[in-house]
């Protein structure tokens, strides 16, 4: 039996994988892809709450969710496409002008 | 539950379809090999393989992010149209003036030649 | 938003926006999307003038709105305020204070854009460094103007994230802010591949706190079944519900807050984003973001986590100590002026944690006028930084103001006030705000944190004196930097700096007046 529940720690294992990937991935392009998973858990999440609580709050949510994350993306890639374009690299570790 | 009869229906029709469609013409059409139909399909240009790692021309980049950023606006559009009725003319005015400042994104980037594949 | 979907779900209560309250956010998001259309058809040589008057127009006229709304009848008979647009915005008196602060604060900032002696922003951002195509650009007097209505956006953010009555508001508000300056931040024209850099950092590090803030409020969406702040301080209060998804949305909340505001176990995107910036965006971030970002924390810890001020308030405390500490400690360490002034930033924003962590009035009040000092004086720190300049563009590194005094004393004396004044020497607007968040802190019963933050701002002097005595008194070098000229713009800027400084240091009590009308109530629910 599946339950409410299972989704929400399914969410959150969601969620800890995105985030140790952005802690543990080094190419720039795979850390914004770990980053979409949380949002995406969040969602899975929210959708579930507004099952358990029977209310639609949780649904529309994850809407505003997705259209923010698109904006993400396009904000995104368009900074990842001109570092690339400037260095041949995409690697958060070539990165490193700015050392003290 | 009776909301969904339907939809059911629907998809039930839509499988059937599919599956007739592909296991009809495996045993109805002729079957004359050559070597040209093996090959994958690529607008009749000769298929080369192409290095691991392939960059695509930041052109589609572009072009995939306009796609997207005014894809995912109509997200907005669905719960507006189910209740559309009820919400009246706020709701009305509401999405319009929400259209039209997507529009003036729009406009930008058609103006600026976001738009041109040169 | 959430309200209406509630309502739909059983019968349709019609919506309503109240335009009049909403009217100073309305304003700066419309004369921003004007900006677009500027962009879209207005001829090259006509758009810098246009965007400056509809920028500096728009904030000037959301300012005088703001005014308005403080002055309207919702506040008739010392009523709290209300709450707006089917309880998305909270329309109260500190929410008008912030936002008044934030327009100022903007006004000034977009003065600094607006400098054209020494173009900040690039020819063509999506030219690669170095390349024909990037001197092109340059030779044919090309520049970003997308910089106006970009700020014009992170402003209107600005101005929601502190007034959002509702968690998805104020997700949404973070992002309307974030994404524009992620943008604004690579956009400058020497040192390209530095401020491309300082793009990505703030980028992907800004995300992964937006995921941290969402996932917090997923979870506090389970505890109360709603994303109303107050609705959220109800069930805390009635005690029902998992607490374990209550202590879990507060903790991502909070670093999702912390972040923006830039508090240490948070905060190392600071110096990296603030020193590869085009320095009039730093100017924006280091005053507006802040004070936006203090404003939507101070909302959610008083307003929906109220009653929850035990459990809050000692991880508070470690992050207080922590940012005062290590904010100043670092700074000796710094070579680099902005890298200097972003730890600055830092240990300062520890200081207005001190009055968050009060949780009473005089905190929210003391607070507000930190921001408010500290945001103007920051403003003109960043503004001296653009002028002192060097072959290769600003003379970032502090070696080469050696000797500034004696070559431009008027610039030298500026730098040194607003440097005495973020050390909080009397007579400035920096001790009279540290003194209001101190006095705030020891009547909260954080008297620990008061004395740990003295013994940071004693610390966080060394640095600037070092700085003042490299000024004034060693021999400039031959092929030092020299000071541009100034257009009007960043004159400006400066002296609106430097006098609110010295006004808010000699006689704060006007500001300090209204600061404190202002929370009096606290916040709306």
């Amino acid at each position: 039996m599946v339950t409410p529940a299972h989704f929400i720690a399914l969410a959150v294992i969601l969620f800890v994988i995105g985030a140790v990937g952005v802690l543990v991935r080094r190419n720039a392009i795979v850390v914004f892809m770990c980053v979409e998973l949380m949002l995406n858990a969040a969602n899975l999440a929210f959708v579930t709450f507004a099952r358990m609580h029977g209310n639609l709050d949780g649904q529309i949510i994850a809407f505003f969710v997705m259209v923010v994350a698109a904006a993400e993306v396009v904000v995104g890639l368009a900074i990842l496409t001109s570092i690339f374009r400037a260095r041949r690299s995409a690697s958060v570790d070539d990165a490193n002008l700015m050392k003290y | 539950m009776g909301h969904y009869v339907p939809i059911l229906i629907l998809a039930a029709l839509a499988t059937v379809f599919a599956v007739f469609s592909i296991i009809a013409g495996a045993l109805a059409g002729p079957k004359r090999w050559n070597r040209a139909k093996l090959e994958s399909y690529e607008c009749g240009i000769e298929p080369t393989r192409q290095p691991a790692g392939i960059r695509f021309p930041v052109k589609y980049y572009l072009t995939a992010m306009l796609f997207i950023i005014f894809d995912i606006e109509i997200i907005f559009l669905y719960p507006w149209a189910v209740y559309f009725d009820k919400l009246g003319v706020f709701g009305l005015v509401e999405m319009v003036t929400f259209i039209a400042t997507v529009l003036v994104a729009y406009v930008y980037v058609w103006r600026r030649g976001g738009l041109e594949w040169d | 938003m959430t309200g209406s979907v509630a309502a739909i779900t059983h019968t349709i209560a019609a919506p309503s926006i109240e335009w009049s309250l909403l009217s100073p956010l309305v304003l700066v998001f419309a004369a921003a999307t004007v900006g677009v259309l500027v962009e879209a058809f207005a001829p090259r040589d006509l758009r810098r003038a246009l965007h400056i008057a509809i920028s500096l127009g728009g904030l000037a006229g959301a300012f005088v709105l703001t005014i308005v709304v403080a002055h309207s009848h919702i506040f008739a008979g010392g009523k709290p305020g209300v709450v707006a647009a089917v309880g998305a915005v909270a329309v109260d008196k500190p929410t008008l204070f912030i936002q008044g602060t934030i327009l100022v604060l903007a006004f000034v900032s977009v003065l600094l854009i607006a400098e054209s002696s020494h173009d900040a922003f690039a020819a063509q951002a999506a030219a690669v460094p170095g390349s024909a195509a990037e001197r092109e650009g340059l030779l044919a007097g090309l520049t970003h103007t997308e910089v106006y209505p970009l700020t014009l956006f992170s402003v209107g953010g600005m101005l929601l994230f502190p007034a959002a009555n509702d968690l998805l508001t104020m997700f949404i508000a973070l992002e309307v802010l974030s994404l524009p300056l992620y943008l604004l931040c690579g956009l400058a024209r020497r040192r390209r591949l530095l401020s491309q850099e300082a793009a990505m950092k703030y980028f992907l590090l800004g995300a992964f706190s937006s995921a941290f803030f969402l996932f917090g409020v997923a979870m506090l969406y389970g505890y109360s079944g709603s994303v109303q702040l107050a609705a959220i301080a109800t069930a805390a209060q009635s005690g029902v519900g998992s607490a374990t998804l209550l202590y879990a949305g507060i903790a991502l909340l909070g670093i999702g807050l912390l972040f923006k505001i830039g508090a240490i176990p948070f905060a190392n995107w600071k110096p990296d984003v603030y020193q590869g910036s085009p320095t009039p965006v730093t100017a924006l971030m280091a005053s507006c973001t802040l004070v936006s970002a203090f404003g939507a924390l101070l909302r959610v810890f008083y307003v929906a986590f109220g009653q929850l001020t035990w459990d809050w308030r000692p991880v508070m405390w470690g992050v207080a100590i922590l940012t005062m500490l290590v904010g100043s400690i670092v700074a000796i360490t710094q070579t680099d002026v902005k890298r200097l002034l972003a730890y600055s930033s830092i240990a300062q924003a520890g200081y207005v944690l001190t009055g968050v962590i009060a949780a009473n009035t005089a905190g929210l009040s003391g607070s507000m006028f930190y921001l408010a000092a500290y945001g103007i004086a920051t403003i003109g720190a960043f503004a001296i930084v653009t002028l002192v300049r060097d072959q290769t563009g600003e003379a970032a590194h502090l070696s080469s103001w050696a000797g500034l005094g004696k070559r431009s004393p008027l610039v030298a004396g500026l730098f040194a006030l607003f440097l005495i004044t973020f050390a909080g020497i009397p007579l400035t607007s920096g001790f009279t705000s540290k003194f209001a968040v101190f006095r705030a802190a020891i009547q909260g019963g954080a008297l620990p944190l008061v004395i740990i933050g003295v013994i940071s701002s004693a610390i966080l002097a060394f640095p600037y004196v070092r700085v003042i005595v490299l000024m004034f008194f060693s021999d400039p070098a031959p092929d030092g930097p020299v000071v541009v000229r100034p257009s009007g713009f960043t004159s400006a800027a400066v002296a609106v700096g430097a006098a609110a400084t010295l006004v808010l240091g000699i006689i704060p009590q006007p500001l300090l007046n209204i600061a404190n009308h202002a929370a009096s109530h606290l916040f709306v629910r």
